[in-house]
């Protein structure tokens, strides 16, 4: 599966909720799935990609929210696993691509991949899934208990392609329409 | 001065009361922490008056958490020793300014009058060339007077602009170790 197979079975499957994506890939990945739509694109702060899915599906309880990130990106943030253990937001899964590896530095391997399942899993409160399928990821992000943690098993780790340097006031701008209902 | 062994975490001093009573005002929603001596009656007066508290894992977790929840058209208030100003230095410098989302900080100072522990004094004399180093103006408090109105402004400022702005919980104010 390529990360952009598993961020369109994503969107696909929750076409209504607020996407927050990390730096790189999954910036990348969400802007070619969605048709650069209204999301909250980070262009940097590695590691805060949960975080900030924490605070919008805090801020907004009615909406779904799907956090994507890189599994780099989760590892260096990974304290806010245990926020989301804790905080047990209702309406927030976290897509990780996982694929062992730092994909737009040039594909460094983790220090300890392949080991969010078993981390994910035993957190209290948190769902933990692995999908090696686009198919499998959709199934799972329409049917997953929140919150929750699905793991993309990433094994062709092509670039997606749009550029992952966003235009951060033109996201804020779009993003905030979208959580308030208006686009 | 109170040591912070001696108070109460039910009965905050009422200069954090104060400060409480301003992130009310201001509209606040949610304050994210890591836990800090001084900062304590100021979260037990937040809660107390409704306001979410989260205590987070990391002080960059808090700025990524505040930026989201900001940019999802929440007011955040950001609590944090000034120590934890070095772990965030990336979420604020990539995310909240370049992205135009102001957030309240509220910074307990460490390493400066009073300080006995060593290891906190490096930490302490950089933070404030550290927020000047990514142009964040800070506000300085160290008597009870002050401390409501600097915060009221500090968080108009932060959330009418866009920008961010830095409380500085001075020792003089007490409620942590040093010896003022």
């Amino acid at each position: 599966m390529k990360p952009s197979d598993a961020v369109a079975a994503a969107v696909e499957a929750a076409p209504g909720d607020l996407f927050v994506s990390s730096l790189g890939t999954a910036t990348s990945a969400l802007r070619l799935a969605s048709g650069d739509g209204p999301y909250l694109y980070l262009g940097g702060a590695m590691g805060c990609g949960l975080a900030a899915a924490l605070g919008v599906a805090e801020r907004c309880p009615d909406r779904g929210v799907v956090a994507i990130v890189g599994d780099g990106d989760l590892l260096m943030g990974s304290g806010s696993l245990w926020s989301l253990s804790g905080l047990r937001p209702a309406n927030l899964l976290l897509l990780v691509l996982d694929d062992g590896r730092y994909s737009i530095t040039g594909g460094q391997e983790l220090v300890a991949p392949r080991a969010f399942a078993a981390v994910a899993g035993a957190l209290p409160n948190l769902t933990a899934l692995e999908a090696a399928t686009a198919g499998e990821v959709g199934e799972a992000v329409r049917t997953l208990a929140r919150p929750a943690v699905l793991l993309a098993q990433i094994d062709e780790p092509a670039w997606p392609g749009p550029s992952p340097f966003v235009d951060p006031h033109r996201v804020r701008a779009r993003f905030a329409a979208n959580a308030r209902g208006a686009s | 001065m109170t040591d912070a062994a001696t108070q109460d975490a039910a009965a905050p001093f009422a200069w954090q009361r104060a400060i409480a009573a301003s992130i009310r005002d201001a509209g606040a929603e949610v304050a994210v922490y890591v836990p800090d001596a001084r900062l304590r009656g100021i979260v037990a007066a937040l809660a107390e008056s409704g306001i979410a508290v989260r205590a987070l894992t990391r002080e960059e977790e808090c700025v990524g958490y505040a930026a989201g929840y900001a940019a999802a058209g929440g007011r955040p208030v950001v609590l944090m020793q000034c120590s934890g100003l070095g772990n965030s230095l990336n979420a604020l410098g990539s995310f909240a300014i370049p992205y135009g989302i102001g957030i309240p900080l509220i910074l307990s100072m460490r390493g400066t009058l009073g300080e006995t522990n060593p290891s906190q004094v490096p930490m302490g004399r950089a933070t404030v060339m550290f927020l000047e180093a990514l142009a964040i103006q800070s506000f300085p408090v160290s008597a009870e007077a002050d401390a409501g109105p600097t915060t009221a402004g500090a968080l108009a400022l932060a959330y009418e602009t866009g920008t961010q702005a830095a409380v500085i919980l001075e020792p003089a104010l007490g409620g942590q170790r040093e010896t003022v």
